[in-house]
């Protein structure tokens, strides 16, 4: 079951994920997406390993910058910042980045435990899956965009169906014309999920970044880390066992994610605290709580993507991709075509999990000297790495070319305030939603029933119609408490 | 921010107009089903086009002017980088630093055909050091060039994955 690729593809996700989430402004969707392109000439399982081991540990390595230099190196240890910081103003650096550690190493094996139970039980539904249930399950993937709008509804509509008409370019899937291709051959298979992602995620941070300052230095004097002793063990278990609660709802609620769960567990820390007054100066329970909270994310997050196919955040849309690269579908039917894959994910997070331990004591030294770098150097070999990984996909320089293009529109998405994984579900869900709907139209002769009669077809839709009932209300009630704010349905 | 509102609601229509003009192209096969080629991507052009009005419509109706200074003083407030917190430069000149950035990629595209991969991710990691900021001299030079041997080392000749083999192509 654990083989030396398997082991090999755990620890080095988790080295690449630690360093690139030290670095400021690289999110853990982005040093996912940075390495996707070369997990094609990978074996499938140990390539999804790769990409779910550097997630698990982006978010501890977020946490490193957080502490050291108060900038999060994600958006999920901002929370971290709040006493971490504070930690190290009193001296106490290492003793931080130890309880980091450890939290992320507990809050990730509960999550682990989580995704296992959750995941699991509906592969048994897998076999009764017919296109018109397909259908559904992409309407219901669709429905979350309301969750993942951010602010606005009406910007997360419009991105979703900018997101639906790329994937409608190439061969219309029923009668096999050409759609959009403008005469390219190298668009009649479509643009591939994989090039949209690393242009929204990775270039287009990259043209961001190309305008942003550069960050403190960190002294590597102060960074030596110190687990914690076992009294400290004891006072840490119980925000360790609330931000792993937070981390649970937050991973499989769309749109909930690290952030969320962070600060949402900080905040129940210090209410059940027997030491509220320490919070913000310093409280080890303020480290321990966030961080078990987003490294139980990065295990939860996965339970909807793989039972579903549907991405509840940025990183598990990546982690989708690295599916999608290998034929892997995620859903129902994984469980029933590719169970090696499965059961490969599982151990593969489970070694993940204990290398971060290992590892996050040992990459401590060189992660510093990166994050000390300068800025242009940095930006210099992330650009270069970027553009080899994209030509490594089909060895096309076009595709290089349309991995810039949609760098442009991450730009452009990131100016006019509009979010990016409702195009993301668009892109991934929109072959998926077209095809099982006219195919189911085409077995009932035209009669749209048929959606409803298929009893899974219409549970989904049943699931989907409340999402959009509730994400409605919920942007309708926020604009009328805040009729200024720019919150919009 | 209602202008960026109007700006993205007018570029969103545009798109949704020109979309639904390129579906309504598309060739129907003998072997249409009752949807078609066309159907879905003319309702997502509708629907595109109906949000971006009301995108439109409300930039009109409660029309912004920018992120405006708390203290009333009418000019644009200056933005702060939530990194290191000090100002950065303004949206348009942001922009124009990030078309130098493409502009690099784009350059690389044309060129690494010709040159190759080492030549020309040495050439994209140099221009990338020296527009963000970087000296020009050997040192930066020097650290493009390792850069460069680092990458072909890494992927063309340990990893065996394919990169622009260019008009005099190394071997491994």
């Amino acid at each position: 079951m654990v083989t030396p690729g398997l082991a090999f593809a755990a620890f080095a996700g988790v080295a690449w994920g630690i360093l690139g989430g030290a670095l400021p402004g690289i999110s853990p969707s982005i040093t996912m997406a940075l390495l996707l392109p070369f997990t094609y000439g990978l074996d499938p399982t140990n390539a999804v390993v790769l990409l779910a081991a550097t997630y698990v540990g982006a978010e501890y390595g977020g946490s490193i910058p957080a502490i050291l230099i108060r900038t999060p190196g994600t958006n999920a240890a901002a929370a971290t910042v709040i006493d971490g910081y504070a930690m190290k103003e009193q001296g106490k650096a290492g003793e931080a980045l130890g309880i980091s550690l450890y939290s992320g190493f507990v809050g990730g094996l509960f999550g682990l435990a989580v995704l296992v139970l959750l995941a699991q039980p509906l592969s048994s539904v897998a076999l009764a899956f017919t296109p018109t249930s397909y259908f559904a399950l992409g309407v219901l993937g669709l429905s979350v965009i309301g969750s993942v709008s951010g602010d606005s509804l009406v910007k997360g509509l419009m991105a979703a169906l900018f997101g639906l008409m790329i994937s409608s370019i190439g061969t219309d899937p029923v009668t096999g014309v050409s759609r959009f291709t403008f005469g390219s051959p190298e668009l009649l298979s479509g643009i591939p999920p994989i090039l949209v992602m690393v242009g929204l995620f990775a270039v287009g941070e990259l043209l961001v970044q190309s305008s942003e300052p550069g960050w403190e230095k960190a002294s590597s004097t102060e960074a030596r880390i110190r687990f914690p002793r076992p009294a400290m063990w004891r006072r840490i278990a119980r925000p360790q066992l609330i931000g792993s609660v937070m981390g649970t709802f937050e991973g499989i609620m769309p749109g909930g994610g690290g952030t969320i769960s962070a600060f949402l567990a900080y905040n129940e820390a210090r209410r059940w605290s027997a030491n509220k007054e320490e919070f913000g100066k310093g409280s080890p329970e303020g480290i321990a709580a966030p961080e078990a909270a987003n490294n139980t994310v990065a295990c939860t997050a996965l339970v909807p993507m793989l039972s579903l196919g549907i991405p509840s955040s940025n990183s598990s849309a990546v982690l989708l991709g690295g599916f999608l690269i290998h034929g892997l579908i995620p859903g129902p039917m994984l469980f029933v075509k590719s169970p090696d894959v499965i059961t490969g994910l599982f151990v593969g997070l489970f070694i993940a999990n204990v290398a971060m331990l290992i590892l996050g004591y040992l990459i401590m030294a060189p992660c510093l000297w990166l994050v000390n770098r300068p800025k242009p150097y940095l930006m210099g070999f992330i650009y270069a790495f970027v553009v080899s990984g994209v030509y490594a996909i089909e060895a096309s320089l076009f595709h290089v070319g349309v991995a810039l293009l949609f760098g442009v529109v991450g730009y452009a998405m990131r100016y006019f305030k509009v979010p990016f994984l409702p195009m993301v579900l668009g892109v991934v869900l929109g072959f998926m939603v077209e095809s099982n709907y006219r195919r189911a139209l085409v077995l009932s002769s035209g009669d749209h029933m048929t959606f409803l009669r298929d009893p899974i077809s219409a549970g989904l839709l049943g699931f989907a119609a409340v999402f959009i009932v509730g994400s409605l209300l919920r942007h309708l009630f926020a604009r009328r408490v805040q009729p200024g704010a720019e919150a919009t349905v | 921010m209602k202008h960026r509102d109007l700006v993205f609601g007018g570029a969103a229509l545009a798109i949704s107009i020109l979309y639904y003009w390129m579906a309504t192209l598309v060739p129907i096969s003998q072997l249409a089903d009752a949807i078609g080629p066309q159907g879905l991507p003319k309702v997502y052009a509708l629907i595109l086009a109906a949000l971006s009005l009301i995108l439109l419509v409300r930039g009109v109706r409660d029309p912004g002017s920018g992120i405006r200074d708390p203290k009333g003083s009418g000019k644009p407030a200056t933005a702060v980088s939530k990194l290191s917190g000090s100002p950065i430069p303004d949206p348009r000149s942001r922009s124009f630093r990030a078309a130098g950035m493409l502009l690099i990629g784009i350059v690389y595209i044309v060129l690494a055909p010709w040159l190759g991969y080492l030549l020309s991710i040495s050439g994209l990691i140099f221009a990338t050091t020296y527009y963000q900021g970087g000296t020009v001299g050997r040192p930066a030079a020097l650290v493009a060039l390792c850069g460069g041997v680092f990458f072909w080392v890494l992927f063309v000749a340990f990893m065996g994955i394919a990169q622009p083999p260019g008009l005099f192509p190394l071997q491994p």
